[in-house]
């Protein structure tokens, strides 16, 4: 028993930072139709900022994300306007190619200046543990969890009760109608691709004291993330957050008591069978 | 989207004449590759042609599915695995001879793209290319994770391929790379064809019809189900063919190399940036990626970049370029991919043709799809 | 389209190698880039070190390097061109065991000398390839060496397996389940997992219900650092934590001492061990490059000196380097090293591995106790601060 739950903890908390990833991704993805397969190279981004932060300016990870929200948000807002801006329109397939080899690009340029060894951010609570009743939670993946879960808060009341948020719920259910009630869709695509950034950015920042950094750790991510978002419904933010804990729980019981080998084969075959039994998402509306 | 569909009675009434031209091109082009292993000692060469070779036959692979049939599978390295490691097996394990297992493996890819068509086909645009990763990934765990039958992470290392004989005559001892080249040249040509084919043919027309409008060919009588299938079995057969190919070339496969999504990128890099949906754009794109990938791993641009002068070798940054310029190859990969999506829809094969068309007045050119759905941003 | 073709092969053929003609060519293959390239710059430094060697040496070669990305298929590219382009006399390298592979096979059919410094697999060596010699001990060592210093220092009875779903990784655990059966542990947990998952605490938990007398680990870098700051949250305390080489034997690893005290690894090389010119290698290393030498390194250096005496000796001629690297016998900071045939490997190198413990964030030796030099290795984990 305590196994079990011990292995469901685990998940829940590494789920939290999935969740943020994914919410990124299906900001993304509902404000534009697009499909950003370099969103987990955004997270190595993240990643790399608080390494540079950490190592250079001797700040805190979990503070550093002051710094690095807004940074990754001018990074998100940059790739819009210079690149995605201008595929809006496209087949679908270009948007995927040009996302692909955007991740291509950021990576090796990150290998190009930083070369690709391993990074491992010690910090002083780098390996301390809270115990909770007979279970060991991690102190750094508890704070983070804490903050994930400050921060989704945070953006759902942002895009219920603000206008902008508002406007940005508008533009992603129908980009047209929005755009004749008078919403700047460009502004709202511009600051969903930002978000988006940042969340990414921010996931990679919160994990960074616990896992480890390196310029192709992005392709963990993506992956993930594309489940996350399928699993909750695309375009959907609550959907995400809870994708983004299934698929942490689902790792962490695939792999005590099957095969820790085995656990992303269960994701995947997760994957597909809402992908054809609920194209729609578990909490998306159905559009497809 | 009018526009591509009026590109088809254009090329129905295309006169006979350009195509017994182009015919008599890739004849002569074909004839002189036949030649050069006669002319041609350094192995290297072979080598860098032996990978070109392959290039184009992953590429206009791909092309049947993705360009003709506008399913953009982001899996295909499932295949190419599947006929790799197929072929390989039956020769390590069983001793059956390759050229008895590469119809194994051709059955083998069969049944996986039936499988992978039935469940991902019901899926279209994004959500098909999501569902293709996935499976070939669940493909992929499966061999990295079913020790027994494909050795696990440790891969496949081919001891020796049992000389080819012909009633008694050997035809080949497998030692030089002529016999690769060869087959190589072979299934490019083959594959080439299988484009030219399926570009001509009324079963191309249904793929084309498919990739424009799935709704509007499926109220045309068309079963788009059916056709796609079909579009995948050609499509998987001939990857799979290639992949065996690539296995027996090389004499290691792992779960990695031969059924990773790196592999499934570059497969879809090479017909893009040739030119997706065209016969020569995969021929294209090899002709580009191959050589300057080597060229890059040699380090031939930096020493370009000082022997023309441009830079000085002992500068910053020509000392930062030589340092790091030969690792940067998929760094440039990555760029010419977003350059030619944003600049040249078409790839480099439309963008030089819609430049000889400017050039000679009296022909129109036909514009590209991205730009009339681009919308205004779309193509600067 | 033609022209386009021959133009870049033009390019590829004219410009480098006619450059200058100095000393006796020798190939180099390595991974530079791409996912190994971590553990590639430790050889890269190592040769570095013994071109500067050799030049005070006066022996004069040219070196070629060539970067294989990690990918066998590349590696191929780099062989070819390196045997019938380049000339040379003979290559060192690749780093990876999936390279070294296809690679052997290559030097084997052109004929050239190849020195592999630091790939593991068993087979590289066990094809009967009269062209290729091995430095380092293959990857059943890595185990066997570990089991057998455990086994002198205590009595454990069961053992847990936790690895890395890589070629390195899954070879080293399939030896160590063999020796353990011969040495009578029992394997109780069998645990793969896929480099690059963030967490590892459910495997964990499962080994930690199992109370393994040993827990046995296979890893890069990176993930062993995850997989022992795991296990202390975790609060996992079997007898000995047991790392096979890669990851658990750099500097990194032992710099974290909350996490790294007391982990016995087994390894090709160190810096207090009894060979000639061993600790002056390190000072050197750490000198240069600002970094502690890893064993890689030590390996690709000796591989380099060796590979440069017998050919600048021989006069780059292949049939005569391949013969002299047979029947030669060196003594360097790698020990005494001759390339012989037994138990089905041919022109291996009988490379005694050792096991050193990370003591205060230091690395010590401790076995086999010739080149231990007294020190005790301790023994059993007292359990976590």
């Amino acid at each position: 028993m305590i196994v079990f739950l011990q292995s469901v903890l685990s998940g829940v908390l590494i789920g939290g930072v999935y969740a943020l990833v994914g919410i990124g991704l299906t900001i993304i993805f509902g404000v534009m139709r697009v499909i950003n397969f370099a969103h987990g190279e955004l997270v190595m981004i993240g990643m790399y900022l608080t390494w540079i932060i950490f190592t250079g300016l001797a700040i805190d990870p979990f503070v550093s994300i002051l710094i690095s929200i807004p940074a990754m948000f001018a990074v998100g807002a940059l790739i819009q306007k210079t690149l995605i801006n201008r595929v809006l329109g496209a087949l679908p397939e270009n948007q995927i190619l040009l996302t692909v080899g955007l991740g291509l690009v950021l990576s090796n340029l990150v290998m190009l200046f930083f070369t690709s060894d391993y990074r491992i951010l010690t910090t002083s609570y780098s390996s301390s543990t809270l115990r909770l009743a007979g279970l060991s939670v991690s102190t750094p993946l508890a704070i983070s969890f804490a903050i994930t879960s400050a921060i989704t808060a945070l953006l759902y009341w942002f895009l219920l009760k603000t206008d902008t948020g508002q406007g940005i719920r508008a533009t992603a259910q129908d980009r047209d109608a929005a755009q004749l009630m008078g919403i700047n869709v460009k502004r709202m695509s511009l600051l969903a691709f930002g978000i988006g950034a940042a969340l990414a950015g921010t996931a990679g920042a919160l994990i960074s004291p616990t896992y480890y950094i390196f310029p192709q750790v992005g392709g963990v991510f993506t992956l993930k993330a594309f489940v996350i978002v399928v699993l909750g419904g695309m375009g959907s933010v609550l959907g995400a957050t809870l994708g983004g804990v299934i698929i942490g729980v689902t790792e962490s019981l695939a792999a005590v008591y099957i095969s820790a080998g085995m656990k992303e084969l269960f994701v995947y075959v997760l994957f597909l069978i809402v992908l054809l039994f609920r194209p729609a998402g578990l909490l998306g509306r159905s559009r497809v | 989207m009018a526009i591509r569909v009026n590109d088809l009675p254009r090329a129905l009434t295309r006169s006979r004449r350009s195509t017994l031209f182009s015919f008599a091109a890739v004849a002569a082009v074909a004839l002189v590759l036949l030649l050069v292993p006669r002319a041609v000692q350094s192995p290297y060469l072979l080598h860098v042609m032996i990978l070109f070779f392959l290039a184009v036959s992953m590429g206009e692979s791909w092309n049947v599915i993705g360009g003709y049939t506008g399913q953009y599978s982001l899996g295909h390295a499932a295949y190419f695995g599947t006929g790799a490691y197929t072929t390989l097996m039956l020769l390590q394990y069983r001793h059956i001879a390759p050229w008895w297992g590469a119809w194994a493996a051709v059955g083998a890819a069969l049944v996986v793209a039936l499988v992978i068509g039935s469940i991902c086909f019901r899926l279209r645009g994004p959500y098909f290319t999501l569902a293709s990763i996935a499976v070939a990934e669940i493909i992929r765990l499966i061999a990295l994770n079913w020790k027994p039958v494909t050795n696990g992470a440790e891969g496949i290392l081919l001891m020796d391929i049992p000389p080819l004989k012909i009633g008694g005559m050997l035809v080949t001892d497998w030692l030089s790379k002529a016999p690769f080249y060869y087959i190589g040249l072979v299934l490019a040509l083959v594959t080439l064809l299988v484009n030219y084919l399926v570009g001509r043919s009324k079963l191309g027309y249904c793929f084309q019809a498919i990739r424009e409008d799935q709704d509007a060919a499926h109220s045309l009588g068309i079963n788009p189900a059916f056709y796609k299938n079909v579009a995948l079995a050609i499509s998987a057969v001939f990857t799979a063919l290639t992949g065996a190919f690539y296995g027996l070339y090389i004499g290691f496969i792992d779960p990695h190399t031969v059924l990773g999504i790196d592999l499934s990128v570059e497969m879809v890099l090479i017909c893009i940036i040739g030119g997706i949906g065209t016969n020569l754009g995969p021929v294209v794109g090899a002709l580009v990626l191959v050589p300057l990938s080597e060229a890059l791993r040699a380090n031939l641009l930096a020493r370009l970049l000082f022997s023309a002068g441009l830079l000085d070798e002992t500068s910053r940054a020509g000392a930062f370029l030589k340092e790091n310029l030969a690792h940067a190859h998929v760094l440039i990969y990555g760029i010419l991919v977003v350059l030619v999506i944003l600049f040249m829809p078409d790839g480099v094969l439309g963008f030089a043709k819609k430049l000889l068309a400017r050039r000679s007045p009296g022909r129109v050119p036909s514009p590209s799809p991205g730009a009339v759905l681009g919308g205004p941003d779309a193509n600067p | 389209m033609k022209t386009f073709l021959t133009a870049a092969i033009v390019l590829g053929l004219g410009l480098p190698s006619a450059a200058r003609a100095e000393g006796v060519k020798i190939g180099i293959i390595n991974s530079m880039t791409g996912p190994e390239a971590p553990i590639g710059e430790s050889l890269t430094n190592g040769i570095k070190l013994a071109q500067d060697d050799l030049a005070k040496k006066n022996i004069k070669v040219e070196l070629i390097w060539e970067d294989d990305t990690g990918k066998p298929q590349v590696a191929m590219s780099a062989i070819e061109k390196l045997a019938t382009r380049d000339n040379v006399a003979g290559v060192v390298g690749p780093y990876t065991s999936a390279s070294a592979n296809a690679v052997a096979k290559q030097a084997q059919r052109y004929k050239v000398p190849l020195l592999v410094p630091v790939a593991a697999k068993e087979d590289i060596t066990r094809q009967g390839y009269e062209w290729v010699f091995r430095l380092n001990a293959p990857a059943n060592v890595y185990a066997q060496v570990l089991l057998d210093a455990v086994t002198q220092l205590g009595k454990p009875k069961t053992m847990a397996l936790i690895y890395e779903n890589t070629d390195f990784g899954t070879s080293t655990a399939n030896t160590a389940k063999e020796y353990a059966d011969k040495k009578g542990i029992k394997v109780v947990a069998d645990e793969s997992y896929s480099k690059g998952s963030p967490d590892y605490r459910s495997t964990l938990t499962k080994v930690k219900a199992l109370s393994p007398d040993l827990v046995f680990m296979v890893s890069y870098v990176a993930d062993a650092i995850l997989l022992m700051r795991q296990a202390r949250e975790m609060g996992l305390k079997p007898q000995a934590f047991l790392g096979g080489g890669a990851g658990f034997t750099t500097a990194q690893f032992a710099s974290e001492k909350d996490i790294s005290n007391q982990v016995l690894t087994s390894t090709q090389w160190t810096d207090d061990v009894p060979w000639p010119g061993a600790k002056d290698f390190a000072t050197r290393y750490k000198a240069k490059f600002n970094k502690e030498p890893p064993y890689h390194a030590a390996c690709a250096y000796a591989a380099m000196m060796i590979m440069a005496e017998v050919a600048s000796k021989q006069g780059g001629d292949r049939e005569k380097v391949r013969s002299a690297l047979a029947s030669g016998s060196w003594n360097g900071i790698m020990g005494d090293v001759k390339f012989e045939s037994y138990e089905g490997y041919a022109n291996q190198n009988r490379h005694p591995m050792l096991v050193q413990q990370i003591q205060d964030g230091k690395y010590v030796t401790v076995f086999p106790d010739k080149f231990a030099g007294g020190k005790k290795a301790s023994y059993p984990f007292p359990g976590w601060k």
